[in-house]
């Protein structure tokens, strides 16, 4: 047998092992559990504000923790910071590169970053004592698009890239400090627990991967995706993770189990899920999709509880307070919704 | 997705390993305690407490406000 051959049968080997230690602790599931747990009632949330300004398709967005500002990109060239009270725009960043695809506020408030087709990770100054916002770092390393970066202080950051792995950077020397290689196909989101000692990234492998940042390897592994997983979040408890995919279908996994517990999904819906945000205790998952509606689902009873509908066209970002007070979309028809 | 080298084999049969170490917790344990996680916080979500949003900072109270 081949050096590769070997190799190949030992990765199948490992991966039934693994499979057979999932279903070994696996004596309750999470429709037995919640059996007699009636469905949340009707959740009707209302547009409370709309941010008009970009002129392009909206591609991401971000809420500051202060439960206020947010960022969003758009391929219009821009970077707005709005105050979401007021509607007012407090910075407008003109991107060097049109083609960006995420966006993060720094927990401090003090920075945003966006990165996209430009391949690279660009680090804004919000509080420069000249009051101008200006690039502050360029993090160039990834030979693919940028998809996801996400803070974990001003000092750190994480990317998600087309070049199928995820990178740690340091801000100020503007170099990577780790790189996550595992995923098999283009990394297309990643998201940050409360505790910032993990963190999870989804790729067009159909895969979900958990990482330990400071050991820098890939703890474990979610399957069960038919298609591209295009958005990623932690349970607001850290304990489980919620995915949205291509596939039209969101999936619950828990971290503790190491397995998927249940699938959201309904025949009606036919079209990818493009974003997706938990509400403060998890109970709800709103998830954005391609047929420019977001679904409002009961996470225990995996049922639809409620519909935001007001985009005229694809939804590509959503986003819940920290406080858990409201939620932001984000829509290929410029606009910026904000409903609670 | 693209066949993988020796090196990225050998380095995924690596990975395997680490992964199949992990300790797991029985569904029956963690399960129930993610559902009494959420439904204990589910008394402090907004969105699921209308009486939460009688503050609504995103709804105008009907004064002027002085930007």
């Amino acid at each position: 047998m081949g050096e590769m051959e070997q190799l190949r049968k030992e990765a199948e080997s490992l991966k039934d092992e693994i499979t057979a230690a999932r279903k070994a602790v696996q004596d309750a599931t999470l429709q037995d559990t919640v059996s007699g747990t009636v469905v949340v009632s009707r959740v009707q949330l209302k547009t409370r504000k709309t941010l008009r300004g970009h002129l392009a398709k909206i591609y991401a967005m971000h809420w500051s923790t202060d439960s206020k500002l947010c960022v969003s990109a758009s391929q219009d060239g821009k970077l707005i910071v709005w105050d979401s009270y007021t509607t007012n725009k407090v910075n407008a960043i003109p991107l060097k590169s049109s083609w960006v695809m995420t966006c993060s506020y720094a927990p401090s408030g003090n920075m945003v970053a966006c990165g996209g087709l430009d391949n690279m990770c660009s680090i804004y100054n919000l509080k420069a004592k000249d009051g101008n916002v200006k690039v502050m770092r360029e993090l160039a390393a990834h030979t693919g698009y940028l998809s996801c970066c996400r803070f974990l202080s001003d000092a750190e950051i994480i990317t998600s890239s087309g070049d199928c792995t995820c990178v740690l950077w340091d801000i100020e020397t503007g170099t990577q400090k780790t790189v996550f290689a595992g995923h098999t196909g283009d990394c297309m989101s990643l998201a940050v627990p409360l505790d910032f000692k993990t963190f999870i990234s989804g790729a067009c492998d159909f895969t979900a991967k958990l990482w330990d940042i400071r050991e820098g390897q890939c703890r474990q592994t979610f399957s069960g995706h038919e298609s591209d997983i295009n958005a990623i979040a932690f349970f607001p408890n850290g304990n489980a993770v919620i995915t949205g995919s291509d596939d039209a279908t969101c999936k619950l996994y828990d971290l503790r189990a190491d397995q998927e517990l249940i699938t959201y999904q309904d025949s009606s819906i036919m079209c990818g899920v493009t974003s997706i945000a938990p509400s403060l205790s998890g109970r709800l998952i709103l998830a954005g999709y391609d047929d420019f509606n977001c679904n409002i689902w009961d996470s225990l009873k995996a049922e639809r509880v409620g519909v935001l509908a007001g985009h005229d066209n694809r939804v590509s970002c959503i986003g819940v307070t920290a406080d858990g007070m409201a939620c932001c979309t984000g829509s290929w028809d410029s606009f910026l919704k904000i409903w609670n | 997705m693209e066949e993988l080298d020796e090196t990225q084999l050998k380095f995924q049969v690596d990975s395997l390993k680490l992964q199949l170490q992990i300790p797991r917790e029985k569904t029956s344990v963690s399960v129930p305690e993610l559902v009494k996680w959420i439904e204990e916080k589910m008394a402090e979500d907004p969105f699921l407490n209308t009486e939460m949003m009688r503050d609504n900072p995103w709804v105008e109270s009907g004064k002027c406000v002085v930007l």
